[in-house]
């Protein structure tokens, strides 16, 4: 009886340390819908300013029905492989729901077949990298099931770079000057006014 | 001989690892209470408390406690402050994943040169000053969070902060002014454990300060700017109030009570060359940046680890990695009453094996944190590790004090030093290469920490023994006069100067176990004139 627990324990244990893998893997999706996006190649965008329209639809080379199952399109910003290197946080894995080329997310959109566009203004947040525009369609179970983008299979072609805003204000700049003028100033001061303290009850 | 204010080793005399960590109070017959003087506490001859209040402001001593405890503390939210929001960062400076390894390693080498500097700071201006000009001259390198825009100006700033660490030293030194040598281990480290979970309170303020901000209408990349300034008021405010409420000594300051007579201070030269001709110094060194180092490493980071790895959002992998620093509450003094539990039956064999047994298994625990694929798994490993490397810092320290009696200050200098070193050497070998990721990096450090604790089993007591060997049965070289008096020269035994190891030599008897009945102890203090 003692062999089957122990088994049990075990087998969880060795469970935990396995990984999951069940889900979509982008190797099998096709890349049925045709993306272009507006920023031409090698263009530099600037956050907060300038915008990317994207269009969409559906490839009319593949058979009529292929498209029976897409509920929503998913349009997001995506990586290149430049901007990925030692940057592990980025890196591109083949299980989607693993995979994090694709963070940031430009339009979501119910599916039509024929075309679709959208003019998005480029947000603060996104960081300083080269991308490139990648469209997901998905069926009623949220499960990707076909992809459309704008460079091609090895990333190369078509990429465009968008430049981060800094972060940095005058007024932040202005605020961390002065405070660090004031943490300098009364320390030396408290030193000069002790000094003189003690000096002049030494003089006493 | 008399015991010299701010010779080198000063600040840890006393020190014996003999009081257990539940001493409170010191028994009165072996310490003259003076009674005459008017504090809140009972004092000693030389004033220094005998009792220990946690939770009273008392002037002096229980508000040094605070005061300096609480420094300490903020500069280690100040160092770490940019580990948790490192995944903002990243994006904002564009750096990568050698830039991020740097930055962290950049932050804990500075306190290697800055604390060792740092004692000669507190001899000279006295350990209020040497705590207020460090934590106010640090903040204007906090608040320069604001103008950085590249990874070098990123690496260049947390190394700056990260020199604010040397707290550490100004905040023992100022506790040995003014608690009773009897009390002052369980003192220290308590100060030393609760302002190292600045480390974990930082990784839980950091990412609600940026919320808070960013909710407030702040885009990211300028939110995390601002939520630095916070720190910085942190180590301001402490400043001035260090300056304002706090005292060097229990009768007053420094400068009023400068000069203690003309006897002659214990040589620096000869200090430092019995601390580094002792071999087990180095081996502790060395241990030390396996227990305390990685303690450090992990500060910076796990935040990052479980962002990335288990897709959480910000302030949730901030409240796990929190999670690890804060253990230092209990972890910490747990590590030294095991410590000295072990040693009323084994002596100071079951001291080297309760550390060895801690940091090891702290290892092995490093180990699985970096193979679980699952969040609730990693959670636990990591509370684990964090248990195991936080109560082996304190058990080092239940033995540091009886490598040397001479060269203590510098020994636990050194230690120090190393912890910090071990610290930059882990981070830049497993954290700061793209070649492998961050989970490797864990499952390959919890390997080192566990071969790393392997040269513990060579630290040899010839009074006492080792983990695998027992004590010398040689009548001379078994006892504990003999190791203790051997780091003085003829000349110097003639002078007398070796008095105070003879008396530490005796008392250290305990460290035999074997539950042998203590001799009586003589009291402590000797008056201060000769």
């Amino acid at each position: 009886m003692e062999v089957p627990a122990g088994f049990l324990v075990v087998s969880l244990l060795l469970s935990c340390f396995a990984t999951t893998s069940y889900g979509v893997y982008f190797s099998s999706l096709k890349e049925t819908l045709e993306v272009t996006a507006s920023p031409t190649k090698g263009q530099v965008l600037k956050a907060g300013e300038d915008k990317i329209t994207v269009t969409w639809r559906f490839n009319q080379t593949y058979p009529a029905g292929t498209d029976s199952d897409y509920k929503t399109v998913k349009v997001k910003l995506c990586y290149a492989p430049l901007s990925q290197k030692d940057r592990s946080w980025r890196k591109t894995v083949d299980l989607l729901k693993k995979d994090k080329t694709c963070p940031h997310k430009i339009v979501a959109r119910p599916y039509t077949a024929s075309n679709s566009s959208f003019t998005w203004t480029v947000e603060r947040d996104i960081p300083s990298a080269i991308y490139f525009v990648r469209a997901f369609a998905f069926n009623a179970q949220e499960e990707q099931v076909a992809y459309g983008q704008t460079t091609d299979a090895h990333k190369v072609n078509n990429l465009f770079e968008i430049q981060a805003i800094t972060g940095r204000h005058m007024s932040l700049d202005i605020a961390s000057i002065c405070f660090s003028a004031f943490s300098i100033v009364s320390l030396a001061g408290f030193f000069y006014m002790e000094k003189r303290k003690a000096k002049a009850s030494q003089e006493k | 001989m008399p015991e010299i204010e701010g010779s080198p080793g000063s600040s840890m005399h006393g020190v014996t690892g003999r009081e257990s960590v539940m001493a409170f109070s010191v028994a009165s017959p072996m310490v003259h209470t003076d009674r005459t003087a008017k504090f809140d506490l009972p004092v000693d001859s030389e004033h220094k408390a005998t009792v220990f209040k946690l939770f009273s402001f008392a002037n002096p001593h229980m508000r040094t406690f605070h005061l300096s405890w609480i420094s300490f503390f903020t500069t280690f939210i100040s160092t770490f402050a940019a580990a948790p929001l490192v995944p903002i960062i990243r994006d904002n400076l564009n750096l990568t994943k050698s830039d991020i390894g740097n930055a962290g390693v950049a932050s804990v080498s500075g306190s290697i040169f800055s604390r060792l500097v740092m004692g000669a700071v507190c001899d000279l201006l006295g350990p209020r000053y040497g705590c207020a000009f460090l934590i106010m001259l640090s903040a204007p390198t906090v608040f320069c969070m604001s103008f950085v825009s590249d990874a070098s100006g990123y690496i260049a700033v947390r190394f700056m902060i990260g020199f604010s660490l040397a707290t550490f030293v100004s905040c023992q030194y100022w506790m040995s002014t003014m608690f009773n040598s009897k009390i002052i281990g369980l003192v220290n480290g308590t100060a030393a454990g609760w302002g190292n979970m600045g480390g974990g309170a930082t990784q839980l303020l950091m990412p609600v300060l940026f919320e808070i901000i960013k909710k407030a209408g702040a885009t990211p990349f300028t939110a995390w700017r601002i939520a630095f300034f916070i720190p910085g008021w942190f180590n301001v405010i402490m400043g001035i109030l260090v300056l304002t409420l706090g005292q060097d000594l229990p009768d007053g300051n420094l400068s009023t009570l400068q000069k203690k007579g003309d006897v002659a201070k214990d040589k620096f030269g000869k200090v430092l060359w019995y601390a580094v001709t002792n071999y087990r110094t180095w081996i502790f060194v060395l241990l030390y940046g396996y227990s305390m180092g990685v303690e450090l490493t992990i500060d910076n980071v796990i935040a990052e680890y479980f962002y990335d790895r288990f897709d959480l959002k910000l302030h949730l992998a901030g409240i796990i990695a929190a999670c690890f620093g804060m253990a230092n509450l209990l972890a910490r003094p747990f590590g030294g009453f095991t410590s000295d539990y072990l040693a009323k039956r084994f002596g100071m064999r079951g001291r080297l094996w309760n550390l060895w047994l801690l940091q090891t298994a702290g290892g092995l625990c490093c180990l699985c944190l970096g193979l679980v694929n699952s969040l609730p798994l990693a959670i636990t490993f990591m509370m684990l590790f964090s248990i195991g490397a936080q109560a082996a810092c304190g058990a080092t320290f239940g033995i540091i004090p009886f490598i040397s009696r001479r060269s203590l200050g510098i020994i636990s200098g050194m230690t120090g030093a190393g912890g910090n070193f071990g610290s930059g050497l882990t981070q830049l070998i497993f954290f700061a290469n793209a070649s492998f990721s961050t989970e490797k990096g864990l499952t390959y450090m919890g390997i080192m920490i566990m071969i790393v604790t392997l040269p513990v089993s060579f630290v040899h007591f010839p009074q006492w023994g080792s983990m695998l060997f027992p004590p010398s049965q040689d009548i001379v070289k078994g006892s504990e006069e003999h190791y203790y008096v051997s780091e003085w020269t003829e000349e110097e035994k003639q002078k007398g100067m070796h008095q105070a190891s003879l008396k530490f030599a005796e008392n250290s008897r305990s460290e035999r176990g074997g539950k042998v009945a203590s001799a009586p102890t003589p009291p402590e203090n000797t008056p201060n004139r000769v």
